[in-house]
């Protein structure tokens, strides 16, 4: 290379130059004119927790993660799964041993190339004790073979299940099937980490200059709670396809102030401040976005020992979910596109039909109707009636959403219901520790499939803070797991739910940002909404 | 001077161990602990984090164990939510932000809040007295948390002339609104407290003894009144000054600054306990500096009083 003739060296850079510049120009396969300038500009609500792949515990920073670093497979534009380092896998047939071929030109932004042994040291880096990752657990669902055992420091992270056979053969053994396992490699806590830097740097490593990273950009700046930068990694082996040069992430702690620079052109994916929404839908129309997450909102009755008496009778929880007028929270005090929930699982989930569960199907004033039949029949009325505390942790859309519930309440049941609001941290105390009566509650799935909610409900959730248990439903849950298509067993469980009534289902959540019309490629589709910068671009306007 | 100097450095010493002991146990006396949340962490996870960072041990052996590193090394420790990130450097990062906007805040604050008293109060029921009271009581009743925002909506949106938010290592344009915000509240009380002040020593005596002998205005203003008009305004500097150094959430939140004020309360509601104690720390010490620094300069000022 340094013997290279002047002349031949000259006409590569100038034919690098000119194709580049080409490319700048118009995208190659929509033919769109594009910006000159490839900046990314956009808001966070708060300031990530780390870049580190097997640290990073926030949507925020997960999303940062993604864009620095590239794991064994990615998402598409519609939350498909598509060949990320690794070019692809094979299974046996009882789908416990996995074996991913990782392509041989990707490599680290200092040139490294990427190898099997990367992921190896990244999965074993997860599960070690000694590294005392808040994501851990995502090791411990992947069913690695030996993971408890590591975890627990009861043997080494070598014995973990995961081999690499060459530089570019990687073998997973699991303790049990996992027909999904492939998908679980696009999160990030799976990411490869370059040992190297880690060694040489300590916590360190993920500061700019130190930091070496696999994916299509690098970071170049970091200014806790105000600005981080990344930028276009030339050595990414997919780079020619990546438009965007500069993705610049602003922490801005308040909504409105974010949508007022939003407005003043300093951001291109903003905020929209709550309870908003429809106005800016008319004033913006092509600019505010509202999708249907996986997350749900719930209200959830403490079955537990502890829990009042009033609540062990199905008839008082029923009553109480159709009293609640669902349309009045969704469509007058959010009004950004939610859904009303009579399900646990938002409808959005892959491979999830919103089953036909009775009360759902009936109208509000039958449901009201009925609420009040259950609720005397439980012997409750005029001379008798029903009060308990609702619990939620402070903010002013659940205070306003317990307010509009306490009012229905009252109103069709002449229920006397308290309410009370409790600090963050307090509030998940209090209700871990099963010392309310009602309280709210909200579930986000961690990937695509029904049993990230419905798994909640079962027996030996440690999120099942109402500690409602049902044999039918763990045995249908339990079931699930080796199922090629577990539907069936997702609707009867909802059924069972829908007549057990553990949990009140008030609504889907939907997101909502503000994005500027020359932005394109952003991937509404991806219900998990898992975005890559590297697939963005602007045009010009 | 110099003993009671020395006495003073005396006192601080316990008073800072027990701000310190005290905080340690309130913090840990709240509910929930750093690594609390929605999805709680498997008993196994938990407890190799606890391990990690020494949470598994007596609160009393935590409280050591972080004094001794503070003493020893000048560590405070690793913060349990930024986990790429020392308290060390969360604090030298947001301190010399804070205290970059909060001394021109105060520079600002003085520089305007004293004049507009004295004026004010030379000026006794005319118009510019009227306009002047007017103005330090419009600034004191629109707090920050208004002013913020509308600051941005008008010289960001509206005009164009500065940035929204951000710090940009302390560039001007990135200071001014800041600046505007923190400082009008604080302008106000000095004007107020200037004026009244002013009011008072202009009627003493001496100052009618010093104008019937027919000195002018001028010699009786700068060498008679200004420096008793100034004692009150002093006492209430230094709790100022280090309200002002030592951050302030709201500007930290409206303008991205990244100072140390949102560090703070954030680290309470994560339970982030290394960064609570550590800005509670460098808090508190300077909180105990600038109020004997304070007293300092009242004897100075004030013949009657002698350490």
């Amino acid at each position: 290379m340094n013997y290279l003739p002047k002349s031949l060296a000259t006409g590569f850079l100038l034919a690098i130059f000119a194709s580049s510049s080409v490319m700048a120009a118009t995208h190659p396969v929509t033919g769109e004119t594009l910006a000159d300038d490839q900046t990314f500009t956009y808001s966070l609500l708060d300031e990530f927790t780390s870049v580190d792949p097997q640290i990073v515990e926030d949507v925020s920073g997960s999303d940062i993660v993604r864009d620095l670093f590239e794991g064994l497979m990615n998402q598409d534009a519609d939350g498909n799964l598509v060949p990320g380092v690794a070019t692809g896998y094979t299974t046996n047939d009882a789908k416990d041993v996995y074996t991913f071929t990782l392509r041989d030109n990707a490599m680290w932004s200092d040139g490294n190339p990427v190898t099997a042994h990367d992921f190896v040291y990244a999965w074993r880096r997860l599960a070690d004790p000694a590294t005392a990752s808040p994501y851990s657990w995502f090791a411990e669902i992947m069913a690695l073979e030996n993971v408890g055992a590591v975890m627990s420091g009861d043997a080494s992270p070598e014995t973990l299940g995961v081999t690499a056979l060459d530089n570019h053969t990687l073998e997973v053994r699991l303790t049990s099937s996992l027909p999904y396992f492939a998908a679980m490699t696009t999160h990030s806590s799976t990411f490869p980490t370059p040992e190297w830097r880690v060694r040489t740097f300590g916590n360190d490593w993920t500061k700019p200059g130190n930091i070496v990273s696999n994916g299509a950009y690098v970071l170049t700046e970091h200014i806790p709670n105000e600005r981080s930068v990344r930028e276009r990694n030339s050595m990414y082996w997919n780079d020619d396809a990546t438009i965007l040069e500069k993705v610049v992430a602003l922490v801005i702690n308040d909504e409105n102030v974010d949508f007022t620079r939003y407005l003043a052109n300093e951001l291109d994916k903003g905020t929209v401040p709550s309870g908003q929404f429809i106005r800016l839908k008319q004033d913006y129309p092509d600019e505010a976005t509202s999708f249907p997450r996986l997350c749900n909102y719930y209200m959830t009755f403490n079955l537990s020992d502890s829990g009042p008496e009033i609540f062990k009778d199905v008839r008082v929880r029923q009553a109480l979910a159709y009293a609640l007028d669902r349309s009045v929270i969704t469509e007058k005090i959010l009004q950004a596109g939610q859904i009303n929930a009579f399900t646990f699982t938002p409808g959005a989930t892959a491979g999830f039909e919103v089953p036909p569960v009775a009360f759902g199907q009936m109208s509000q004033a039958d449901r009201e109707a009925k609420a009040q039949e259950l609720l005397t029949d439980a012997g409750y009325g005029p001379g008798n009636p029903l009060s308990f505390e609702y619990i939620y942790n402070t903010s002013e859309g659940h205070k306003k959403i317990a307010i509009a519930a306490q009012q229905m309440w009252k109103e069709v049941l002449g229920a006397e219901v308290t309410l009370a609001n409790q600090e963050w941290k307090t509030f998940l105390k209090t209700r871990g520790s099963q010392d309310f009566e009602l309280a709210r509650g909200a579930w986000c799935g961690d990937y695509n499939e029904a049993s990230t909610f419905l798994d909640l409900l079962t027996t030996p959730s440690g999120y099942n803070d109402g500690k409602f248990s049902n044999a039918e439903v763990d045995s249908l849950m339990l079931d699930a797991r080796t199922m090629d298509d577990a539907s069936a067993n997702y609707t009867r469980v909802e059924e069972i739910l829908a007549n057990e009534m553990p949990v009140i289902p008030v609504y889907h959540y939907a997101g909502v940002f503000m994005l500027k019309t020359n932005v394109k490629g952003w991937p509404y589709n991806n219900v998990e909404q898992n975005w890559y910068s590297r697939n963005l671009y602007k045009v010009a306007k | 001077m110099i003993n009671y100097i020395i006495k003073r450095i005396g006192i601080a010493i316990p008073t800072l161990l027990i701000l310190i002991a005290v905080s340690f146990y309130l913090m840990h006396a709240a509910p929930g602990g750093p690594f609390t949340s929605e999805r709680p962490l498997p008993a196994q996870v938990l407890a190799n984090i606890e391990a990690k960072y020494g949470l598994d041990q007596p609160i009393w052996r935590q409280m050591i164990n972080y004094l001794w590193g503070v003493i020893t090394e000048f560590d405070f420790g690793p913060s349990y939510k930024y986990h790429d990130r020392t308290v060390n450097e969360i604090i030298g990062h947001g301190f010399p932000i804070t205290l970059k906007y909060g001394f021109w805040s105060f520079i600002v604050a003085v520089g305007v809040g004293i004049p507009l008293g004295a004026i004010a109060a030379i000026r006794k029921n005319t118009w510019i007295d009227y306009l002047a009271v007017g103005v330090s009581i419009g600034a004191q009743v629109l707090p920050n948390f208004v002013m913020a925002p509308l600051l941005i909506i008008v010289f960001t949106l509206w005009l164009d002339w500065l940035p929204g938010g951000g710090w940009n290592g302390g560039a001007w344009q990135y200071l001014v609104m800041p600046v505007i915000a923190l400082s009008t509240s604080y302008m106000a009380s000095i004007a107020r407290i200037t004026r009244s002040s002013m009011l008072e020593v202009l009627n003493t005596n001496y100052i009618r003894t010093a104008r019937s002998k027919g000195l002018p205005t001028k010699v009786i203003f700068f060498r008679h009144v200004l420096k008793p008009s100034l004692l009150p305004v002093i006492s209430y500097l230094g709790p100022a000054f280090v309200g002002l150094i030592t951050g302030s959430v709201l500007i930290d939140i409206y303008f991205s600054t990244g100072g140390m004020g949102y560090f703070f309360v954030n680290a309470a509601f994560n339970r982030d306990y290394s960064v609570m104690m550590g800005i509670t720390i460098v808090v508190g010490s300077l909180t105990i500096l600038f109020s004997l620094i304070a007293d300092l300069l009242y004897a100075w000022i004030d013949p009657k009083i002698r350490y």
